[in-house]
């Protein structure tokens, strides 16, 4: 159904792009007015010191030598070790710790927006300019304009402050020590892996209200996407004749019409996975999540520039390999693309 | 009668502007945009938000609202007829700080998204007209921007700039994250444009490049340029408060909204004080709402094939 080679050309599309972006970070970080060897040695070391620190680091190389060593490291994903946030420790340990905690608030949020946006657009297409049409579209064009840095807030609030129903902060309550049965990085699987059903309810609680922060704005771009997608593939010929042969029109619109109008939506989903890890870093740092986004604000606050490379790297890597599945999954819903 | 000795009385320029009024009201595309009331009351949203920040600009004295209130005012007052929207922590009122922000949202917003357009537009025209390596060089550049995640780009793009320049390094990293999209929308309209005929007859007749460029391919490209910005603008304006909010923007004590929300997230929120998020966060959002509101009535405007469906 979808041929390795048309896979392969796409990974091998990819390479270029990521030199590219690997290229822009290195050039960021070079252009950024900091310097590196003052922040690891400190404001008071002797000069001698800092000159020590530049000459461990390759600082004093050509900036062409730099950059290519830069290009080998990173692509074996070697950032060397943390500056300040966590010294000792290489960025790889650091960023195997954290990304899973962005990843798992990522994957709830999509799971959030998928699951009522795709059925919402439908509805609205269906029932084009009903009144469940209008609060809909409406309801989506609020959803992509309310900031995550306002409802999650507003939601902290009414939930956690007035109602008092679920937890404002962190992924699990302190009671619980979840490293001690940490298997994949994602607190709402491990606790269940362990069985220890008090701790999962408790991760849970605290995932609610993050999630559906960012679920809301993702429901709304797929709902949109939904309904215009919907409203476009009605109008053809094939739907006209398969209510002529005396379908049901549900069994229609669900049979032909929903494949056919994922396309565009699954580009959306796509895309906008791209808001939803910048969306991390906003609900992370409104609900003191530590995740790999409340990381990246914090290294570029305090200048610990392997860890920035690391985390910025690894936002562009996602965000690639998602643009590759869409691609990919493009191909197998409308076969044609591939040529 | 009386109309008559006015025509009469008007000067070529004035019947040169009225040409042009007459022109735009006529314009499919703009009676379209007015017989949509959600694009309505989008024009509406900022018109008035337009109108609070140039009141802010002229009539509220930044220096004043900067300045600490404590002794002066109540400290942490929840909203009252007297304070409306309450006051934060330094007994500052919020209402004209939150007025005043609105003026930073606007000045800020406008010039990244005019920069931001300038530039994609430049890039995006040079590219499709000149094409081959031109072309490539351009556009593979602009896909290695497109392939970051925007605000985590621009959060990388911000450490470029010293501190000191508060929001406008917020300004300069948003501008070069969002060129992309204005290129590649202009690429693919001006290819479009340039396959006509009148093109080659322009180049024929000895028409030096920028002026092809400039006289005929930008003029028959700003429609997409022009939707494109207003969907833009929300966005800028939620991405320069999210760079504030996250501590990469506006000075602290300036009265930006990212900035306050910032304050009332990490200061407000576990001690309940509600209106220092509500209202700054409540401005934001109405002011990016209006113009998605108009933005997608600009689309479907431009693209009328959404509303056949509905005849």
């Amino acid at each position: 159904m979808i041929s390795t080679r048309f896979v392969l050309k796409r990974l091998l599309l990819l390479v270029p792009v990521l030199v590219g972006v690997a290229s822009l970070v290195f050039s960021i970080l070079h252009l950024s007015p900091g310097d590196p060897a003052l922040t690891i040695a400190g404001e008071r070391a002797s000069e001698e010191f800092v000159r020590q620190v530049e000459e461990s680091l390759g600082l004093n190389d050509p900036i062409w030598v730099q950059y290519g060593r830069f290009l080998a490291d990173a692509a074996q994903f070697q950032f060397g070790e943390s500056f300040i946030i966590q010294r000792n420790t290489t960025v790889r340990e650091v960023l195997a710790n954290k990304l899973p905690v962005t990843l798992e608030l990522a994957l709830y949020g999509q799971l959030i927006g998928i699951s009522l946006g795709i059925p919402l657009g439908i509805l609205s297409a269906v029932k084009q300019d009903s009144i469940t049409d209008h609060l809909t579209r409406i309801g989506a064009l609020a959803g992509i304009s309310v900031p995550i840095f306002w409802s999650g807030p507003l939601l902290i609030l009414l939930f956690a402050q007035v109602l008092g129903l679920l937890p404002t902060s962190g992924r699990i309550s302190v009671l619980y020590n979840v490293e001690a049965i940490r298997v994949t990085g994602l607190v709402t699987i491990d606790t269940l892996i362990a069985g220890e059903l008090d701790m999962f309810v408790s991760a849970v609680r605290h995932m609610i209200l993050p999630a559906s922060v960012i679920g809301v704005y993702s429901m709304a771009l797929i709902s949109r996407m939904m309904r215009s997608s919907m409203l476009e593939v009605i109008r053809q010929d094939y739907m006209r004749t398969a209510r002529a042969k005396g379908q049901g029109s549900k069994i229609t619109v669900l049979k032909h019409g929903f494949r056919n109008a994922m396309i565009p939506v699954i580009t959306v989903i796509g895309i906008q996975f791209g808001g939803l890890l910048g969306g991390a870093v906003l609900t992370e740092t409104v609900f003191a999540i530590g995740g790999i986004g409340t990381l990246l604000v914090e290294a570029i606050k305090v200048g610990d520039y392997p860890i920035v490379q690391g985390t910025v790297l690894t936002f562009a890597f996602l965000f690639t390999l998602v643009n590759l599945g869409v691609d990919i999954t493009y191909s197998i819903l409308d076969p044609r693309i591939e040529q | 009668m009386s109309t008559e000795t006015k025509t009469t009385t008007e000067t070529p320029a004035e019947m040169g502007e009225r040409g042009l009024i007459d022109r735009f009201r006529a314009s499919p595309f703009v009676s379209r945009l007015l017989s949509n009331r959600l694009a309505l009351a989008g024009i509406a949203i900022i018109v008035a938000m337009v109108v609070i920040a140039i009141y802010a600009r002229l009539f509220i004295d930044l220096e004043v609202i900067s300045q600490s209130q404590l002794g002066t005012n109540p400290n942490r007052a929840a909203p009252s007829v007297e304070y409306l929207f309450g006051t934060d922590g330094q007994a500052r009122s919020l209402l004209p700080r939150v007025a005043y922000g609105a003026w930073y949202a606007m000045l800020f917003g406008t010039v990244t998204v005019a920069a931001s357009t300038a530039l994609g537009v430049g890039l995006g025209i040079i590219a499709a007209y000149y094409g081959d390596v031109t072309d490539n060089v351009i556009m593979r550049t602009m896909d290695v921007l497109l392939a970051f995640p925007s605000l985590l780009l621009a959060l990388a793009l911000v450490a470029i700039f010293p501190d000191e320049l508060g929001l406008w390094r917020a300004v300069a990293a948003l501008t070069l994250v969002y060129t992309p999209r204005f290129a590649r929308v202009v690429r693919g309209a001006a290819l479009t444009v340039l396959e006509n005929e009148y093109i080659d007859a322009t180049v024929a007749l000895g028409a030096a490049d920028p002026r092809v460029l400039v006289r005929h391919v930008l003029p028959n490209c700003l429609a997409p340029i022009t939707v494109q910005s207003t969907l833009n603008f929300g966005l800028a304006i939620i991405d320069l408060a999210a760079l504030s909010f996250l501590g990469f923007g506006a000075e602290a004590g300036t009265p930006s909204w990212g900035l306050m929300l910032s304050n009332g997230v990490s200061q407000g929120l576990l001690t309940g004080i509600w209106w220092w998020s509500f209202f700054p966060g409540l401005f934001l959002a109405l002011t990016v709402l209006g113009f998605n509101l108009l933005g997608d009535g600009m689309r479907d405007a431009l693209d009328p094939r959404m509303r056949e469906a509905v005849d």
